[in-house]
């Protein structure tokens, strides 16, 4: 008689006492995993480390210039719903004619708090504040002397909650994210090569969207249908991304036209990281002088850290409650 | 970025087995599958180790009514392993809903559909 209450008292008792460090743990929403995305990010907080990116592509300028970047991005949750990052690049500038410049980027943090996960819809939306500290990088590789604030809307959306009769397109996903970057300062002054003389150029505020589609073989494979497929087929997400900037205020010296870039490639799921490549390719010739390349590898710091650095600092969750 | 890739692979070493989130990774019978007849138990086999407190599945048909036998198992001996009794069904559409709690405290959950006679 006594034992079943004394079962369901220690129950009870671990429900409130052992925390679940992971309820908002890297962009699991329902039956959908979200993967991080290499362009566009993903819009979940998270405990990740983004080490290394690397990307190589010719600039829009004239004549293009040679890029290779190598960033890393590291991503703390304060509490189950907010979260920090901090992330750095490093850039070598090769272009016809001039010597080979390289330097760090201006220092990139931002502060992200989780709106909204519904695991019925597989749904999942996030704010963030982006923010560039200006003065932080090296102008040589373009770094500007004054800081960006770019307050963001991400969201992720699956499909799965189409009917059983959709079938396999059930696998796919959208993410997307929006966001208005606003230069800390309306103009920047420059000295003319030529001539010696101070001149101003307007800094724009910059519209800045993009998103991705990707079909999930591992959604494919647990939630629709198992094919039967080899594993490493089973881990893929082929994705296409695309990211663009449209300046919309302060335009005299920037005009408005939008660059970007569209980008096909393929993510491998492995239990604890994934690795991703995409081509870069220009959508004109003001974004980009060829196609290019990325390449990242991506740790899930929740999983290979789930009791120190991979859960919250301050954990709000229990369990039973959450997600 | 040297010292950066260094202080990673000891943090990386220096760190105990742990556990991941749990992803269903294969059932019987198969995720989507169409079969003759239901067998009398659902198996979920699972990528981690699971808390058999915390983690359990239902089955429902198309009117949403469970046709659970009883309630759901942590196999004894596999620990990554969970099944599932089912009643005596006929045809029809039926959804399985599971959810999980790792060893590590990592809940996750999920679902998916079943057809019984076609």
């Amino acid at each position: 008689m006594g034992r079943p209450w004394l079962r369901a008292g220690l129950l009870a008792l671990m429900t409130y006492l052992v925390p679940l460090g992971s309820a908002f743990a890297h962009c699991v929403v329902g039956n959908r995993f979200f993967p991080a995305t290499l362009n566009v990010d993903d819009p979940c907080v998270a405990d990740e480390l983004s080490l290394p990116t690397i990307s190589s592509f010719k600039t829009g300028d004239d004549p293009a210039a040679r890029e290779l970047d190598i960033s890393g991005e590291f991503s703390k949750r304060i509490t189950d719903r907010f979260g920090v990052s901090v992330g750095s690049t490093w850039s070598q500038l090769r272009t016809p004619g001039s010597p080979t410049v390289s330097g760090f980027q201006n220092l990139e943090t931002a502060f992200q708090y989780q709106l909204l996960k519904d695991a019925t819809h597989e749904f999942a939306m996030m704010a963030s504040l982006d923010v560039e500290w200006g003065g932080t990088g090296a102008s040589s590789v373009g770094a500007d002397r004054f800081t960006t604030t770019t307050p963001t809307l991400l969201f992720g959306k699956g499909f799965g909650d189409l009917p059983a009769e959709a079938g396999w397109l059930r696998a796919f996903a959208v993410t997307g994210g929006l966001g208005y970057a606003i230069p800390g300062s309306s103009s920047t002054t420059s000295t003319d090569p030529d001539t010696g003389d101070p001149t101003a150029t307007q800094n724009p505020r910059v519209l800045q969207w993009g998103g991705s589609l990707q079909y999930s073989m591992p959604y494919l494979k647990s939630a629709v249908v198992d094919l039967g497929l080899p594993d490493v087929v089973n881990r893929l997400v082929p994705i296409v991304e695309a990211q663009f900037s449209t300046p919309v205020g302060n335009t005299i010296d920037s005009g408005t036209k939008t660059t970007g870039t569209v980008n096909p490639g393929i993510i491998y799921i492995g239990d604890k990281y994934q690795v991703g490549v995409e081509a870069i390719v220009p959508i004109n010739r003001d974004s980009g002088g060829n196609i290019g390349v990325i390449g990242q590898v991506h740790l899930y710091l929740d999983d290979i850290f789930p009791n120190t650095i991979g859960r919250p600092l301050i954990d709000t969750s229990a369990i039973g409650k959450g997600n | 970025m040297r010292s950066l890739i260094i202080a990673l692979a000891a943090m990386l070493a220096l760190t105990a087995p742990a556990g991941a989130h749990a992803f269903l990774d294969h059932a019987e019978p198969p995720v989507g599958s169409a079969m003759q007849k239901a067998p009398p138990q659902l198996s979920l086999w699972f990528s981690e180790d699971l808390e058999p407190a915390f983690s359990g599945a239902t089955v429902t048909d198309a009117q949403g009514h469970a046709v659970n036998a009883g309630k759901a198992q942590i196999d004894a001996h596999n620990r990554r392993l969970m099944h599932v009794p089912l009643k005596a069904v006929g045809p029809g559409s039926y959804r399985v809903n599971w959810h999980v709690l790792s060893v590590d405290t990592h809940r996750t959950q999920g679902n998916y559909n079943l057809t019984v006679g076609r």
